[in-house]
């Protein structure tokens, strides 16, 4: 039996609003998260991601509020990330209500974070986020700070390197793709699931239902999350999962 | 306390506006080929509350401007000028960048009008610019001709530019605000279209109460006193280097011509309520424009002015000059725009502002045939002791903002 | 009525509070004996490894005090990791012991690369019936083959069939999802995790409680 595909939704969250930009940059506000979260949830969405869309910025993180309200009657998985360097940012989001959270920056900057992050709260609330530019013919290029600053580092190994130091999941998003409804990145997210033995959650280029079965029919990713095409009201999350589901070999939560 | 001598008849004292991160000195856009060196700048105003005169037009923007309005206004126009017979006619001025990809997509795709894209060529094209620009003419379906000034005489000005005025985009600003109404009388269009004013950042209210760019601009009736680099085009003759001929780029058309044949040249942002950020956006989703890969050197965006690898300079120069780096531009515009906090942009101006171009600082000291040691000689040169003071290891701001 | 959920410092215990809350009932988190004793209802969450969640409850002095619970005959929930640590032992990291109430040993999931499995196992799957009627239990009303959050490693290899109240398929491997036996209970997946089905789960286990 197929292991079914999670449907998640993204929020990048900046002050009181759902933003989205287009490869990492612009803060158009599109929504109010804690309405967006609910609605999601409501519809279906098997799981919720909040991220601080500028804590890279203010070098500050600031979601305990929203992710607080947001868990009061939202009763799906929710990841938090943006802005989690210290084990006491991991606490205090657990505390707020969260189930994940997801660490970027950090983790390049200090790689034991992860290990001992996942060694104090256990890989499972662990997600190893990355933010992917192809730089050429498979061959992506690691960035951080909200995908701003450029590492040198090869994205597939510090994939491998972070499911090496504990993270329970990966999250990849396309800094190429991300925001321009245009589909997702196929070669890196085949390439990261024949070398991961972790779950893997795609972001970044769903504009449309039929990105997302691409996607999983020519990969071996777990899990697809979305935010251009929810908060741009481009498709519904019942109708998509019913689409998905229609699909001899895409199996999705109903 | 013995008062410090200000540069450029700046304001002695610097403020910074209550709404938005601007700084008071702050220079007005400038009839750039009347440049003197150590001439007084005219600089943005603050009312009595404190707060720069961009943030009084936005206000402006939001509350008193009836948009509807205006974009009739602009339907009437365009219908004066819109061509039945296949021809151009309007001329937009841009490099590809988001505000000219904006401006001459909307104008052809929504607004119906035959556009010819005029391209001033910078100075050094980076490769993310050129590749905008590529994808501006072939995703987003537009006509261009780009321009490139003979490169010897290009450089030698920017380099004076840079020595005498620390303005190394002097020259090319002449030139850019000359395309438009020069390249439309070439072909016969006389609406020209620009996309934001000025007074979006800070020139005086009044001219934004015009869509019409001022002819001071943009013509000249005495050539040979046109000054690039802060020398007069007469003294670059008597080296006999250069012929005439050579600065044909640069020479504006008088305002005889240009009135007799009727060139308009206006300002999309009159007709149509802009927000650089969401120019963006539909760049992005029309023509194929991508934002800098990496953060941009001296701020913290990635979409803004990437196409010139001297651009950068640019804005180091008015760092030194008159204590504000890109970061601050980038910043109060959005903060205007909503898209940011105050709170945020001064977190983000005491982060960013004064960071060094490093990337392109090469190519820079190359194109202008300068020295690292001479560069320095010259930035030093045009520190205001108003703005800066020597600590035991660096050169710092007296005013950072708070 | 009092419902307590155990405080030994392990488990995402907000989005169960908030659970609780959103059906009705405010539950007190504690690792007081006394209040932990006179509860209606006794919650165990937890996440992470089990001999760290272990070491937690021995630290806290809480062993005991959970069995004399149960004794009782009151109701008990162990959610994921507090599941498994109703069991008699965990394989994990070679041998640790467990809470002892329930016979089985805690298991790693068969991982196996040619499946193309992961693990942790992270998702939504079904549950199904064993042998034992879901009525009056905490699954009393919910849909065959519902849909549960899951997010683990190891499973709870429950020796009594009987105690085995559900199963859940992983590839080709079945494992217990849900355990009963009296009143104690134990979900392998999140309650509080699995939107309306899992917000009717706890609210049985109120029901029960009453």
């Amino acid at each position: 039996m197929k292991r079914k595909s999670r449907i998640i939704a993204r929020l990048d969250i900046k002050n009181d609003f759902v933003i989205k930009g287009i490869h990492l940059e612009g803060l158009r506000k599109v929504g109010n998260p804690n309405e967006l979260a609910l609605k999601y949830y409501n519809d279906g969405i098997d799981e919720i991601i909040l991220m601080d869309a500028v804590a890279a910025y203010y070098d500050r993180n600031s979601l305990s509020e929203i992710v607080k309200r947001t868990c009061h009657n939202v009763f799906v998985p929710i990841t938090v990330g943006g802005g989690i360097r210290k084990i006491e940012d991991i606490q205090i989001a657990l505390n707020s209500g969260a189930d994940k959270v997801a660490i970027n920056t950090q983790a390049v900057n200090e790689p034991n974070f992860i290990r001992r992050s996942s060694e104090v709260f256990g890989s499972q609330c662990i997600i190893g986020s990355i933010d992917a530019k192809k730089k050429s013919n498979k061959n992506w290029e690691v960035f951080i700070d909200n995908g701003r600053e450029p590492t040198g580092k090869d994205v597939l190994e510090w994939a491998r390197e972070l499911e090496f130091l504990g993270a329970g999941e990966i999250m990849i998003t396309s800094i190429d793709q991300e925001g321009t409804k245009k589909g997702f990145d196929i070669e890196l997210n085949k390439a990261l699931s024949e070398i991961l033995t972790i779950p893997i959650i795609s972001c970044g280029g769903a504009g449309h239902v039929n990105h997302i079965s691409e996607l999983i029919l020519n990969t071996n990713i777990d899990a697809v999350a979305i935010a251009s095409i929810l908060h741009y009201k481009l498709d519904e999350i019942p109708k998509l999962k019913e689409t998905l589901n229609d699909h001899e070999v895409i199996n999705v939560r109903l | 306390m013995s008062k410090l001598e200000a540069y450029y008849g700046l304001p002695s004292k610097v403020k910074f506006c209550k709404k938005c991160v601007i700084s008071n000195q702050r220079p007005s856009s400038t009839i750039e080929f009347k440049s003197e060196i150590g001439e007084k700048k005219q600089v943005i105003s603050f009312n009595d509350q404190g707060i720069c005169s961009a943030c009084a037009f936005q206000y402006e923007k939001e509350k008193n401007i009836n948009w509807n309005h205006r974009e009739d206004k602009l339907l009437k126009l365009l219908d004066r000028f819109r061509s039945n017979d296949g021809s151009y006619d309007v001329i937009v001025p841009g490099s590809g960048g988001k505000d000219s990809a904006f401006t001459s997509h909307v104008l052809k795709y929504k607004y119906g009008m035959n556009p010819l894209t005029v391209t001033w060529a910078p100075h050094l094209y980076t490769d993310i610019g050129w590749e905008n620009m590529q994808e501006w003419i072939h995703t987003g379906g537009l006509d261009n001709i780009i321009y490139t000034p003979n490169g010897i005489l290009h450089r030698e000005m920017t380099k004076n530019a840079f020595h005498n005025l620390l303005h190394p985009f002097q020259p090319f600003i002449v030139g850019q605000r000359i395309i438009g109404p020069a390249m439309a009388k070439k072909f016969g269009v006389k609406l020209v279209m620009y996309g934001e004013n000025q007074a979006e950042y800070g020139n005086a209210i009044e001219e934004n109460t015009n869509p019409l760019m001022n002819m001071d601009f943009f013509s000249s009736d005495d050539h040979l006193d046109m000054k690039f680099g802060g020398i007069k085009m007469k003294k670059y003759l008597e080296t006999g280097k250069y012929k005439k001929e050579d600065f044909l780029p640069y020479i504006a058309p008088s305002k005889k011509t240009l009135i007799d044949f009727g060139t308009e040249v206006h300002y999309l942002g009159y007709y149509l309520k802009w927000d650089p950020q969401e120019c963006y956006y539909y760049a992005v989703e029309n023509t194929g424009f991508a934002a800098n890969p990496i953060r941009t050197e001296g701020t913290y965006s990635k979409y803004s002015s990437i196409d010139d690898k001297i651009d950068p300079f640019h804005y180091y120069t008015t760092l030194i000059k008159f204590g504000i780096g890109r970061c601050t531009y980038d910043a109060s515009q959005e903060v205007r725009n909503g898209k940011i906090t105050r709170e945020e942009a001064v977190y983000l101006v005491n982060k960013y502002d004064t960071e060094f171009p490093e990337i392109y600082f090469k190519d820079f000291l190359n194109y202008i045939t300068t020295t690292e040691e001479d560069f320095w000689k010259t930035i030093d040169r045009h520190r205001s002791p108003h703005l800066w003071f020597k600590d035991a290891k660096d050169w710092k701001l007296r005013n950072r903002i708070t | 009525m009092k419902i307590v959920i155990v405080d030994y410092g392990i488990g995402n215990v907000r989005s169960i509070y908030n659970a609780f809350s959103y059906q009705g009932l405010n539950p007190i988190l504690s690792n007081d004996s006394e209040v932990i004793l006179n509860a209606d209802g006794l919650v165990l969450p937890g996440v992470g490894a089990f001999s760290h969640a272990m070491k937690n409850l021995i630290k806290y002095n809480l062993i005991n005090i959970i069995k004399n619970y149960a004794k009782t005959g009151k109701p008990l929930l162990g959610i994921c990791l507090g599941m498994q640590l109703l069991l008699e032992e965990s394989e994990e990291f070679g041998y640790t012991k467990g809470i002892g109430l329930i016979k089985g040993k805690v298991v790693k999931l068969p991982f196996n690369k040619s499946n193309q499995v992961k693990l942790p196992s992270i998702g939504w799957c079904g549950i199904k019936s064993n042998v034992v009627k879901w009525e009056k239990t905490i699954l009393n009303e919910i849909n065959l083959n519902s849909e549960m959050y899951f997010v683990h490693s190891f499973v709870s290899n429950v020796t009594d069939q009987n105690e085995i109240l559900s199963v859940t398929d992983y590839y080709d491997f079945t494992f217990c999802s849900t355990l009963k036996k009296g009143n104690i209970y134990g979900c392998q997946f999140h309650p509080e995790k699995s939107s309306i089905v899992g917000l009717k789960i706890i609210k049985n286990f109120i029901d029960i409680c009453k």
